[in-house]
């Protein structure tokens, strides 16, 4: 993935400006900062649901849909959809396998397999998108505090997550978290 | 898989994600249901013990005829309108759209969600017309024209409201810009409606119910070709 002058404002607050690098396989980038500071709207472009004020984003190859893993706190789930059917939902809609058991036996969902969105708790809903985020075995995982709403296991899923991204591809994880901080190779700190 | 059959596997994926939800939820049965049905009441409550296939020797009028063919169409009309919007704008407003713009292509987003659409404002209006021809007690001289008109102008209102939900669904300020671009989107269906359903009825003439419903047939396509190439337009933040 290669990034290049990229900048975002809103009205007239420039939340960054003129970043560039480029992520080979093997890395692990954090985005740092402080809370206000764009993190989420940096990895958001990175992910292509914003549009950059300037500069661009160069997605890897193929399919962004399959090439790329999105994991964020703040993104809903289909409340009255199971963790079974989002998991369909998401191999249906990317044109990929569902993989639900290896998937949810590696966050620990599996007896949660038919439980709805709505009645799963905060850690629970932050696992089942780590599984959507890898069902394709992307090449770049984007991954917003993926800590925050987790337990000590969960940390060390993330640890894990991680561990085999560098194997397949790139990491980019925001975090003002320092264990998260140390998943990574490189830093980016938005002030 | 070849890539139609892949497109297809994707517009079935959100039908089924539609389907499932309201299956779940019942939020537009809770709303357009509620309210068409709640309509009709009203109606028969203002009209027990009258007979509304009534007219007038002298001038040939049907007075009673031509108000049941607009309430019929306004109560399809609005039920539609309450329940519709809901599948783009839920979206936004339950935070769920970054999730399906990550998975899915656009095309087949609005596919899936008009087929949803269709699939709701048909079952909608042919219960709801039918209630009221029945708890009214009026006579559809042409049933074929009534059926048809429900089905030309439930398709032409899916169209028009996918593609006003679909413009306004990022917009700050949705509820006034949805009514400000529906009010110019459904100002002709008011009018094929009316006349096919009086056409129907048999206070107007066959040809011009005709016509009407090839008005609304011509306008459901117009807008389910173009919808998909606004929606792509509009798709990312």
């Amino acid at each position: 993935m290669r990034v290049e002058s990229l900048g975002k404002r809103y009205g007239r607050r420039w939340l960054f400006r003129d970043v560039t690098f480029d992520l080979e396989k093997g890395q692990r980038l954090a985005i740092l900062g402080d809370n206000g500071s764009g993190k989420s709207t940096f990895l958001r472009l990175l992910a292509g649901l914003l549009t950059p004020t300037e500069g661009r984003v160069v997605p890897p190859e193929g399919d962004p849909r399959a090439r790329l893993g999105y994991a964020a706190l703040e993104m809903a789930l289909y409340a009255p959809l199971t963790v079974d059917e989002h998991l369909a939902l998401a191999a249906d809609l990317r044109g990929c396998e569902s993989r639900a058991d290896e998937l949810l036996d590696m966050v620990g969902l599996d007896h949660a397999r038919s439980l709805p969105a709505a009645q799963l708790s905060t850690g629970m809903k932050a696992r089942l998108k780590l599984a959507m985020a890898v069902q394709t075995r992307p090449t770049v995982l984007l991954l917003d505090e993926p800590g925050a709403a987790l337990d000590e296991k969960g940390r060390a899923l993330v640890a894990r997550i991680a561990e085999e991204q560098t194997q397949r591809g790139t990491l980019v994880v925001a975090t003002n978290d320092p264990i998260e901080r140390e998943l990574a190779t490189h830093e980016i700190v938005l002030e | 898989m070849n890539p139609q059959g892949r497109w297809s596997r994707e517009v079935v994926a959100v039908l089924r994600k539609e389907l499932r939800t309201e299956w779940r939820t019942k939020t537009g049965l809770m709303t357009g249901g509620l309210y068409g049905v709640c309509l009709v009441l009203t109606v028969v409550f203002a009209l027990i013990n009258r007979n509304v296939n009534y007219f007038y020797k002298a001038t040939g009028d049907h007075p009673l005829q031509d108000v049941c063919a607009s309430l019929i169409w306004s109560i399809v009309l609005f039920a539609s309108l309450l329940s519709l919007p809901r599948a783009f704008l839920a979206e936004e407003e339950n935070g769920t759209a970054d999730l399906l713009r990550l998975m899915a292509r656009p095309h087949a987003v609005f596919w899936g969600k008009t087929l949803f659409n269709l699939f709701q404002t048909w079952i909608g209006g042919l219960l709801l017309g039918g209630l009221f021809v029945a708890a009214v007690g009026l006579d559809v001289r042409h049933p074929w024209l009534f059926v048809l008109c429900l089905l030309a102008g439930g398709a032409a209102v899916a169209g028009a409201v996918t593609l006003c939900g679909a413009i306004v669904a990022q917009a700050a300020n949705r509820t006034a810009l949805a009514g400000a671009i529906a009010i110019p989107l459904l100002w002709p269906l008011l009018q094929w409606g009316v006349a096919g359903l009086q056409s129907a009825i048999g206070t107007g003439l066959l040809r011009d119910g005709i016509s009407a419903a090839t008005g609304m047939v011509c306008y459901a396509v117009v807008g389910l070709v173009v919808g998909p190439y606004l929606y792509a337009a509009v798709w990312k933040s």
